[in-house]
């Protein structure tokens, strides 16, 4: 709640429109509370006396009070709308704005699944929350408080009633609500277990269908469905008793307000239209009533969502920008000095006090087994992560001194997963380095043998990627990640396992070009291929987050027992073979 | 991503208010009401009952203001105060009996449709199952999944309450009109003089604001696929220091939804207000009208007030009623939607006296098979081998050269469209289709896990297995290794698709997997492609004394792993290109032997 208040501050550009909203609201609200009164009016004084003129003009009262109902009423929706859609605009361009700036550490933390809810369906719940709470949340308490306060004034002499009605209709409402909200989240529970089971049962479809597991999953579909189906029977049956109560409850306030009326007009205390009055203003508590717990509910519901946002909003960037960073580009001499790191406080250090130098314009490659942290060790270059012991120096400079712009600038990065976006591959590349012309584009293909598939498109390097490139097979898609890292001409070129689904003869001809383009860059190079790093000036070996061995290839034949032990495996015959 | 408020957790007091974008309409409503109709016939004592009390208590409900104004005019008004209270009494009688009947249509009507709505569940999860694969790649599994969700909760929110309201509100109309026109026939056309402007207004604000909302909806949709478009590449974006850009980018298409949602909130938002205002000029109208001829004596009081609480009751269901219909409307498209899923063409059912074995040797023959999915783009052209029981089989070739649907067509995924496939002397075809998978198994390129233990996902290759023969198989394809590592080991729940582990991980849980189903012909395509070289190595050796004395398909990139099978077949362009053993292919000097040779060069 106390979170949720934070928000306000998005609110101030329209606070005039938030005001103006409940107070338009207010006046619909009079307007309709006054009719009953009018009604009484025309009966006990007109129609009594058979004053027509005291008639016509309280019609023309009540056709007046209608009308200023109506503009209260659209001012009100107006306003809202005005004030929910702003508010709930901005806050999302800031929501955005924040992660999109947000560090590596920061998105695991919040995990990119969650942040995509924050930034849809939370917000949405949010922009109706605040509509509703300026539409209705006013009109609700509103018509329920003036209704009970014009029975005061109208007819005091029926009063009474009330003191029974309203704690019994409260009672019931409030009870009921808890009663609801328990027996569906009974529901939903047993929902959510259905839903992960069909969508299970669609995505492992060929599996089920190769172990021929048909009548296992049906018969646990059957136990999932019956119970929904108990759980739900239930909660709708009880969830059904609340509309016919409330009524009763309300109409056996009526009957007894027509008996005490009864009494009261027989002894010339009150006249009929004191009755009817009150019998109106009895709906409109009731409507009140409802209406106000219905909107509860909904802020209820929103609280949760502002709290995530907020939550977000209010994550600290671990990486920022230091004072007065250095704004040079560096030359590519890159040092490690014991450096750990741990992807949480906690947790198992993924990189153990790793220590190495390399000079600029070196060719360097990693290898280890998958989970060794050589990919981890690349994402401290533009620094995805910082460090939590040791430092990186780039040019004898610890990285946090660089500019973070200028650092990421300086550093071509094609990271393990080949993530493009859906637009054409020109746009792609583009990603890379903004002002580029088509020969530059060519021959950043070129260099990744992403050329002589991009030519065989009828649109060439105008062809648009679908999402996720699901149009590319995981080769091309590493190509095209490539050429976006080599387009950036980058003093650090780190290439994160990126060949890994492109066919040998191929990747001989990136390796070439990259020696050939890129001669005084630093190269990175993360393998678990021997074949992929042979050739590099020095290579790191990487088991299970330590720096265990380093040299050539030739070198390390001789010094490391584990490196030997890869080679062997993979030596001659073991190449790979692909498309 | 659903752009459709979410309904989470009901609360009862919900009524149809407001209104959700523009309504889907049915293709053919009789055709899917009649099918609807042939689900609830199990249930129509219920549905006579419900419609039996929907009836009684809407007119019970219509007799409150009538002997309200009665007792004004006959009881109160003269001071029969003992008449009064009889009277009372009656309606206290007639308000409790109206409650009650309107909470058993409820009771009756919940059961009904969720009864329907099981059955339904049942038979379209049951249908899923049998479903060839041809429709799984047909249609998109967010497609199935919202027709087996949304669809059919719709439908249970239109049987379970959009029918009852539907019928309350018509005979709330009509015995109203009636009503009203018994009681006093001057009031009664003053009162219903209103109604054509209120359905015309509506009708016009809902007419526009959908023209609106069909914007809305259109860049929301747009924004929300550019969010987790970019959330999800989002490290790309940080590497290549490329915010500003995208934050601009972001900021056009936020301000167009806001250009559009206020446009389309707003319309809809003067709904509420206007029907208000209709509500109190009704009122107004009757209670001006009805004084001016209560002064000359051609109505009653109690009339008035009669009309006065009709004319609540006569409103809502008049301005709901249009908005009852688009929702059962959307409800029956829906329905229409889990229909046509239920009238696809099942997979291929088993010819008769299909034969059973305990047993398969394990001898495999393709005859000049060809397959396609468009007869214009073969797969496979005249396909012709055979493996003989207990060989091992390779399969090479670039991607897309048909390796897998060789593979596919075996265990019987897909039919050939030409040619036979026979095992063990007979046509595939002509055994179970059940009996043929149990005895094949199979480890998928891209593998799939369900959410439970690991335990669990292990026996999913025999249902029977005990713990000793799961931890058996584990350790035989080298996943016991990991395994035991594992938060709560065997025991680890792992998430659906068993995203909280790695790819390799997964591969090697479904080998074991594998290990324990004990086939009679196993297939591995591409099993080990996301182990890393060091394990694949460990795993090579589980999984050839696996696959030995059992007839094997492999389709592995590793050439290792290729050179010792008894025959390989270089696939391409969906022809077998070579075929023979390693030694023989490296004689040859064809496609193999210039693979092999591009290799040892480096």
């Amino acid at each position: 709640m106390k979170a949720a208040w934070k928000l306000k501050k998005y609110l101030h550009p329209y606070i005039f429109f938030a005001i103006l909203a409940p107070s338009m609201m207010i006046l619909e609200v009079i307007m309709d509370l006054v009719q009953p009164t009018i009604l009484q009016k025309i009966i006990d004084n007109g129609i009594a006396n058979g004053d027509e003129q005291y008639i016509i003009s309280m019609f023309g009262l009540m056709i007046l009070s209608a009308f200023i109902a109506l503009i209260g009423g659209v001012a009100c929706s107006t306003y809202a709308t005005k004030t929910a859609v702003n508010f709930a605009t901005d806050v999302r361009q800031d929501l955005y704005e924040t992660i999109t700036r947000f560090s590596e550490r920061n998105k695991d933390h919040f995990t990119l699944g969650k942040l995509i809810t924050n930034l849809t369906s939370d917000i949405e719940t949010l922009q109706r929350a605040v509509i509703m709470l300026l539409k209705v949340f006013v009109r609700g308490p509103l018509m329920f408080i003036g209704a009970i306060i014009f029975v005061y004034i109208t007819a005091r002499e029926l009063f009474s009633v009330l003191l029974y009605v309203v704690p019994i209709l409260a009672i019931s409402v409030i009870i009921f609500t808890q009663l609801t909200g328990k027996f569906f989240r009974a529901v939903q529970e047993v929902m959510d277990q259905m839903n992960t089971k069909v969508q299970e049962n669609l995505a492992g479809i060929r599996v089920i269908k190769a172990f021929n597991r048909k009548a296992h999953q049906i018969q646990q579909f059957l136990e999932v469905n019956g119970l929904l189906t108990k759980r739900n029977i239930t909660a709708e049956q009880v969830v059904g008793v609340l509309m016919p109560l409330t009524a009763l409850i309300v109409n056996i306030g009526l009957v007894f307000a027509l008996w005490i009326g009864a009494i009261k007009v027989e002894n010339n205390i009150i006249e009929v239209g004191v009755i009817l009055a009150f019998i109106n203003y009895l709906m409109m508590i009731l409507q009140g009533l409802i209406s106000s717990s219905n909107v509860l509910i909904q802020i209820a519901r929103a609280i949760p969502s502002a709290e995530r946002i907020v939550t977000v909003l209010e994550e600290p960037n671990d990486i920022q920008n230091c004072h007065e960073p250095i704004k040079n580009s560096p030359r590519g001499e890159v040092e490690f000095k014991n450096v750990s790191f741990s992807y949480t406080k906690q947790g198992e250090p993924v990189l153990k006090d790793i220590s190495f130098h390399v000079k600029a314009g070196e060719t360097i490659g990693i290898i280890g087994m998958t989970g060794s942290g050589k990919s981890t060790m690349m994402k401290m270059l533009p620094r995805a992560f910082d460090v939590d012991q040791g430092e990186v120096l780039i040019d004898q400079q610890p990285i946090q001194y660089y500019d973070l712009a200028t650092l990421r600038q300086a550093i071509g990065f094609a990271p393990q997963k080949a993530a493009l976006f859906s637009m054409s591959i020109e746009g792609n590349l583009k990603y890379g380095k903004q002002d580029v012309s088509l020969q530059e584009i060519n021959e950043a293909l070129e260099a990744s043998c992403a050329a002589e598939f991009v030519e065989k498109l009828p649109d060439r390097e105008q062809h648009v990627l679908s999402q996720g490139a699901t149009n590319l097979s995981g080769g091309q898609k590493q190509r095209l990640a490539m050429s976006r890292a080599f387009i950036r001409k980058p003093t650090i070129l780190i290439l994160d396992d990126t060949t890994s689904a492109v066919d040998a003869i191929s990747e001989k001809k990136i390796q070439q070009a990259i020696d050939s383009n890129f001669p005084n860059s630093t190269k990175f190079i993360v393998s678990s291929k021997v074949s992929s790093i042979k050739n590099a000036d020095q290579i790191l070996v990487i088991e299970d987050g330590r720096l265990i061995a380093s040299g050539t290839h030739e070198e390390l034949l001789q010094s490391s027992e584990y490196y030997m032990e890869i080679v062997e495996t993979q030596t001659e015959k073991g190449g790979v073979m692909n498309d | 991503m659903t752009n459709e408020p979410k309904q989470g957790t009901r609360t009862g007091l919900e009524r149809n208010h407001g209104f959700r974008g523009p309504v889907v309409k049915p293709k053919d409503q009789k055709a899917a009401l009649s099918r609807i109709w042939s689900y609830l016939r199990k249930q129509r004592i219920g549905i006579v009952l419900s419609t039996l009390f929907v009836i009684l208590s809407s007119i019970l409900s219509l007799l409150g203001p009538l002997y309200i104004g009665i007792i004004i005019d006959d009881y109160i008004i003269p001071g029969d105060l003992s008449g009064t209270v009889r009277m009372l009494i009656l309606l206290g009688a007639i308000y409790l009996a109206s409650s009650i009947f309107m909470w058993l249509q409820t009771f009756v009507m919940v059961r009904v449709s969720l009864k329907t709505i099981q059955r339904l569940r049942k038979e379209l999860f049951e249908k899923i199952q049998r479903l060839p694969l041809s429709v799984f790649d047909k249609r998109q599994s967010g497609d199935l999944m919202s027709r087996m969700t949304n669809d059919i909760d719709n439908l249970h929110m239109a049987l379970s309450q959009s029918i009852i309201q539907i019928v309350s509100s018509l005979f709330t109309i009509i015995g109203t009109a009636i009503a009203m026109f018994y009681m006093n026939w001057i009031l009664a056309i003053v009162s219903l003089i209103i109604i054509p402007l209120v359905v015309y207004v509506t009708k016009q604000i809902i007419k526009r604001s959908s023209v609106n909302y069909k914007a809305r909806q259109r860049d929301l949709g747009q924004l929300n696929g550019y969010i987790e478009e970019t959330i999800s590449n989002a490290n790309i974006i940080t590497l290549f220091g490329r915010e500003q850009e995208t934050i601009e980018q972001f900021k056009k298409a936020n301000e167009q939804l806001r250009t559009s949602a206020l446009k389309a909130e707003m319309v809809s938002g003067f709904l509420p207000p206007i029907n208000n205002f209709m509500n109190n000029l009704g009122i107004g109208f009757i209670i001006g009208v009805g004084a001016l001829l209560a002064v000359n004596e051609l109505v009653t009081v109690g009339v008035i007030a009669a009309f006065v609480t009709y004319s609540r009751q006569f409103f809502r269901p008049i301005n709901q009623l249009s908005n009852l219909l688009n929702t059962f409307q959307s409800a029956i498209a829906g329905a229409e939607r889990v229909f046509e899923i239920l009238d696809e063409q099942e997979e291929v059912r088993d010819v008769q006296d299909a034969i059973a074995k305990d047993q398969f040797d394990g001898d495999v023959e393709f005859r000049n098979v060809e397959f396609y999915y468009n007869a214009d783009k073969p797969i496979l052209k005249n396909i012709s081998f055979h493996a003989k029981a207990g060989e091992t089989i390779a399969l090479v070739g670039p991607t897309g050269s048909g390796k897998t649907t060789i593979i596919q067509l075996l265990n019987r995924f897909y039919d050939a469209k030409q040619g036979q496939i026979m095992i063990d002397g007979e046509d595939s075809t002509s055994y179970q289709l059940d009996n043929l998978r149990d005895h094949i198994g199979v480890v998928l390129q891209d593998t799939y896990l369900f959410s439970g233990t690991v335990r669990e996902n292990i026996r999913y290759g025999k249902l029977s297995a005990t713990d000793e023969q799961v931890e058996k198989a584990a350790k035989i394809a080298y996943a016991h290794n990991f395994i035991k590592y594992l938060p709560q080991g065997y025991d680890t729940m792992l998430a659906s698709g068993g995203m909280n582990i790695s790819q390799g991980q997964r591969q090697l849980i479904a080998i074991a997997r594998a290990i324990l189903e004990d086939p009679d012909i196993l297939i591995l395509d591409e099993a080990t492609s996301s182990v890393d070289t060091m394990t694949e190595v460990h795993i090579q050796k589980g999984l050839n004394n696996l696959m030995k004395g059992r007839t094997s398909f492999v389709i592995a990139h590793r050439l290792k792993t290729i050179e010792n099978a008894d025959q390989i077949f270089v696939i391409k362009d969906g022809t077998i290109l070579e075929k023979g053993n390693h030694e023989t292919l490296m004689m040859k000097k064809g496609f193999y032997a210039n693979l092999q040779n591009q290799l040892q060069v480096q």
